[in-house]
């Protein structure tokens, strides 16, 4: 570069620079610099804002080649999480720009930045539409990268704009502005689904296209938009299913597949005349790929039918050399769609039991997962002891994965159990167990030592959800497993019993000691038991500590009644019962405050009487505290049950239960028969308590100590009184459900309750009630549970009790059912990225006339001067630099100069993407 | 919805190579995504299986060397062996443009490689091109034309 006259440096620069000398930072330098201050994240930090900064100035500048490549270092950037929508005006100076290789940095960075941006969209549309013009044969890529830039920046008001532009263009002579143009148009009927309503026929024409590569794009457009609405695309099938049996190209194959799937959801007619195809296509093809797709579709596109066992065993069969494969990739698909075909009919993939359980075993954790999902349709009695001591084992054992190496070497590589799928596999075994009501388990111990483990194992996750879980199971087992009550409620003890479980999994101990409260007859020594919770009671959490509450009034109120109990034990018991309630009654929550302050003020008075009689456990604890629990067995109701009760039931509280002339009689009936228990109690403190005993003592010991004359109407007030309260805390309280169960027997105690002139044998009735109900319940009772045992022995299977449906009249029992459903199922995948991103098509009406036509040209128009206004007149056309080869050469150099000085992490990088890529070659197409 | 939600290329060192949304995301979320799937997938023994499940989506992933080419896909809807395909292909055109292509090659000629990975991907990810050969052939006429610019400019 010699010239007569001293040029200046700028101008040896301007001269220098067609041949590809730069001055500025060029990308490599960027990118090199970036390597080179790798060091620590504060010094790339810094050089990666001096050179954004150094960017914005060069973006700004007039030249249109620094433009260009400040704009390239920018989308570079961007990659590092550097915002560069401030310059989106520069890039459509660089995409308007008449060179090739500037408007594709323009349109890639346009694509990458102009999402949002309504305004720089605006003026695209000029551009686009000056772009799409063809005008000799070197426009057909300035048409291609316009078409495709498109396809990006896509909005409602371009597509208007555009569409008939595009439609024109469908009949271009060159096959890759017709491919481009397809899926231009791709995009434009997602956002303004008018066109497609209008050029139906002339874009499916392109379906008869001579070039492959026209067609595939075609029926890949048309797939994607029948995945929004299948409706328009029917017609098509003939010329469609001629296409997929003519067609060798797989990739197209794949595609027609998946668009019949979408079409034969909402066409069954399809079906006849596909199935068997598909079937033989399947048989046919040797591309695994397609196979999937094959039974993809006949199994999403509603093909194949719960009793089809044909097809589906063909379809299984397939799936079963994926199975066995060595690829991990056709292992993970085979499991899927195992549980699509599974989810038909859990009789298909029944058959497939060991299968599943091999893959249970998988080296790869997520194809274990996926088999997991599949073990529920293969559970039977027969099999799920194997299924859960396999998945139960994977907890503990450290497993190997022998790998063979390239060099025929081979390696054991310890296989990692991340704690989400432990966490899934304790699920699935409760699910397992506890599928149809305990229909495949047999062993309810064996049962309980697996829940015992799985509690031990689960306290170190992290969260507790699989507690709250572990204790409804053991709750369940309780309450409607009766044979087994005696394991289970030693198994709950060991559980409570366990160090730190309040700290580690403190949401199984709520229904663990509801449990031991309820059924604290089961217990001998529960004065342990209760000494144990007044020690750790403070730690638990208030939920817990609300149940804990009345379970340790009820376990005490057991444990003084069993018998052999010295009163000076209870005084002891009871003066620690009432201090640990005292503190309780300063809890910050208010539930626990609450019950215990309750429940404090009666354990006081039983500290009382027992004060009071040094002798004798007092009347209070023997009959009076048991009265208040024992009232009824528990039974499973159906969950909704309580929904279902009619609101605002009104109780006729004012018409005396007993006039007083019956009252008489009542009573100078039991006095003669009750004689020897009257002195005993005649304090008035007392009263009240041994009238509702007298009533509601359920296990027969009543006496009538304290109704004497004087108390005649303290009785009925007090009687009345109770039966309200009690009545109401029964339909407040879903397990005291029962009395209702069976029609006859509410009617009748509501007669009694309510009534008032009725005959005397009725007077009598409120006992006999309540034990007949008793007896009348199905559910056998505390009291017969040895008979329960007995049966036991013989039967293999204990009875487990099913959830009782209360039907009330007036409400259908399917509404009950799905009102119990939805309040059941848990909301789901909140919180998640959602990646779904809405679209005009899927809810447009084909039908519908279009009716826009709004144009905002004003605000076009506006825009138009404000960008006039930005862009500096800038055409400067004399910089040319011949970059291809120079790249090419320079690219060799620097991997040459790199792999000397770099350290690993670069030779690495410069190793051949396809030399090390290690056998892992799908066998796909 | 689209086939592909994302592709991503990003180094064993969790860089990220090159990167193509093909559904509107905040910055925000594109950092979450890919800050979460790195060490999920860069834990992953080469034994296993190349799909994996992320949020509402599935993943699949390939390894090329040092390079991991990541694909976000729609379960039910997209056939993992195809997106495997796809993977494949982009690497092996990449291979055949830039000879013997590693991931050098792709750091700083990275725009070639967004122009190859445009020419594949088409659409917001929802269609592929199938034949290697239609994508060279397009690449090469595309860079002729900007050669022939370029010696335009010098001659005149």
């Amino acid at each position: 570069m010699t010239s007569l006259y001293a040029p200046s440096a700028e101008d040896v620069k301007q001269r220098l620079r067609p041949f590809g000398f730069f001055f500025e930072k060029s990308l490599k330098d960027l990118i090199r610099g970036i390597r080179s201050h790798n060091e620590t994240p504060e010094s790339l930090e810094a050089f990666l804002e001096k050179q954004l900064s150094e960017c914005r100035e060069e973006a700004n500048s007039s030249n249109l080649e620094q433009k260009t490549n400040a704009v390239l270092k920018l989308t570079y950037l961007e990659m590092y999480g550097y915002d560069m929508s401030w310059c989106n005006f520069h890039i459509l100076e660089v995409m308007s720009s008449n060179k090739l290789q500037q408007k594709r940095v323009g349109y890639l960075a346009a694509s990458q930045s102009f999402h949002k941006d309504m305004d720089v969209l605006m003026l695209a549309t000029n551009l686009l539409k000056k772009d799409l013009k063809y005008g000799g044969s070197n426009d057909t890529f300035k048409v291609g990268i316009a078409l495709s830039g498109l396809s990006t920046i896509v909005t409602p008001d371009l597509s208007k704009d555009i569409v008939d532009d595009l439609i024109m263009m469908l009949n271009s002579s060159k096959p890759y502005i017709r491919k481009k143009t397809i899926t231009a148009l791709f995009k434009v009927f997602l956002e303004y689904p008018e066109a497609l309503q209008d050029n139906f026929d002339k874009f499916t024409s392109k379906l008869e296209d001579d070039d492959t590569s026209v067609l595939s794009a075609t029926v890949s457009v048309i797939c994607e938009l029948s995945k929004q609405n299948p409706a328009p695309f029917i017609k098509l099938s003939p010329l469609l299913y001629e296409i997929l049996f003519t067609t060798d190209n797989n990739w197209i194959i794949i595609r027609l597949l998946k668009l019949f799937t979408n079409l034969s959801k909402i066409e069954p007619k399809l079906k006849a005349k596909l199935l068997p195809n598909i079937l033989e296509l399947m048989d046919s093809t040797s591309a695994t790929s397609v196979i999937y797709e094959a039974v993809n579709c006949i199994v999403t596109g509603e093909m194949l039918d719960e009793s089809d066992y044909d097809v589906a065993i063909q379809c299984l069969d397939r799936l079963g050399k994926f199975r066995e494969s060595q690829d991990p990739n056709l292992r993970y698909i085979s499991c899927v769609l195992f549980y699509k075909i599974g989810k038909i009919n859990t009789q298909f993939i029944s058959q497939y039991d060991t299968l599943i359980i091999q893959l249970i075993g998988d080296v790869d954790i997520s194809i274990r997962l996926k088999a997991v999902e599949l073990l529920k349709g293969i559970v039977s009695d027969s099999n799920l002891k194997l299924i859960v001591s396999t998945l139960m084992k994977q907890f503990v054992d450290k497993e190997v994965a022998v790998v063979q190496t390239n060099r025929g070497v081979t390696k054991e590589i310890p296989i990692v159990i991340p704690e989400d799928y432990k966490h899934k596999i304790s699920h699935t075994i409760i699910d397992l167990c506890s599928m149809d009501n305990y229909n495949n388990l047999d062993d309810f111990e064996w049962y309980n030592a697996t829940l015992y483990d799985l509690s031990i194992i689960s306290q170190d996750f992290k969260d507790t959800d699989i507690g709250i879980k572990l204790g409804d199971q053991l709750r369940n087992l309780m309450v409607r497993v009766p044979a087994v009550r005696q394991v289970t409620i030693t198994n709950i003890i060991k559980i409570c019993s366990l160090e730190d479980i309040d700290v580690k999994m403190s949401s199984i101990l709520s229904c663990c000691i509801w449990s031991l409260g309820e059924y604290a007859s089961y217990l001998e020594n529960g004065d342990a038991l209760i000494n144990l919770f007044i020690q750790r009671g403070f730690k638990y959490d208030f939920e817990t500590q609300s149940v804990l509450i009345v379970a340790l009034v009820k376990l005490f109120s057991h444990w003084c009644n069993g018998g052999n109990v010295v009163v000076e034990d209870v005084k002891r018991m009871l003066l620690n019962i009432t201090t640990f309630l005292d503190k309780l009654t300063h809890s910050k929550y208010f539930e626990v405050q609450e019950i215990s302050s309750q429940m404090y003020e009666i354990m006081k008075l039983c500290l009382d009487a027992v004060e009071d009689n040094q002798e004798d456990i007092p009347m209070l604890l023997t009959d009076v505290v048991p009265s208040f629990f024992n009232h009824y067995e528990l039974t499973p109701i159906a969950a909704g049950t309580q929904m279902q009760l009619p609101k605002g039931i009104d109780f006729d509280i004012d018409t005396p239960f007993l006039t007083s002339e019956e009252l008489d009689e009542v009573i100078d009936e039991q006095e003669t028969l009750a004689d020897e228990d009257v002195d005993i109690y005649d304090s008035d403190r007392f009263s009240l308590s041994s009238t509702e005993d007298n009533h509601y003592a359920d296990n027969g010991h009543y006496d009538d100590g304290s109704s004497g004359e004087e108390n005649r109407d303290d009785f009925s007030d007090t009687y009345k009184e109770f039966t309200d309260t009690y009545k109401k805390e029964k339909l407040s309280n879903p397990f005291y459900l029962d009395e209702s169960s069976s029609a006859t027997q509410e009617t009748t105690s509501r007669d009694i309750f309510t009534t008032d002139n009725d005959t005397e044998e009725r007077i009598l009735n409120p006992i006999d009630v309540v034990k007949l109900s008793k007896e009348s319940t199905s559910v056998p009772s505390a009291d017969s549970e040895k008979s329960k045992k007995k049966k036991k022995k013989k039967t293999k299977k204990p009875i487990v009790l099913a959830d009782q449906i209360i039907s009330i009249p007036g409400v259908p029992e399917s509404d009950v059912i799905s009102k119990s459903n939805a309040s059941i199922s848990p909301s789901v995948g909140s919180g998640k990225i959602t990646l779904s991103k809405h679209t005009n098509l899927g809810d447009f009406q084909f039908n519908n006339p279009s009716n826009e036509t709004n144009e905002d040209d004003e605000e076009l128009h506006r825009l138009r001067e404000k960008f006039q206004q930005q862009t500096l007149s800038d055409n400067a056309e004399e910089v040319v630099i011949i970059k291809k080869k120079q790249k090419k050469s320079k690219s060799k150099h620097s991997k040459k100069s790199k792999k000397k000085t770099k350290e690993s992490a670069d030779e690495e990088a410069s190793v051949g993407l396809l030399d090390l890529d290690d056998k892992n070659e799908t066998s796909t197409t | 919805m689209s086939h592909l939600k994302y592709m991503l290329l990003v180094s064993r060192q969790a860089k990220v190579r090159l990167m193509q949304w093909y559904t509107p995301l905040t910055p925000k979320e594109k950092t979450k995504i890919i800050n979460d799937l790195m060490p999920m997938i860069l834990g992953r023994k080469s034994k296993m299986c190349n799909i994996l499940e992320y949020g509402n989506h599935r993943v699949v992933y390939r390894r090329y060397a040092s390079l991991y080419f990541i694909c976000g896909v729609t379960p039910e809807e997209d056939n993992e062996l195809l997106t495997l395909e796809i993977i494949h292909r982009y690497v092996e055109s990449m291979d055949t443009y830039f000879g013997n292509v590693c991931e050098l090659d792709i750091i700083f000629n990275f725009s070639k490689a967004y122009d190859i990975l445009n020419e594949l991907i088409m659409c917001d990810g929802s269609i592929a091109e199938s034949s290697k050969k239609e994508i060279l052939n397009n690449i090469k006429a595309m860079d002729d034309i900007e050669g022939n610019n370029h010696l335009d400019r010098v001659l005149s």
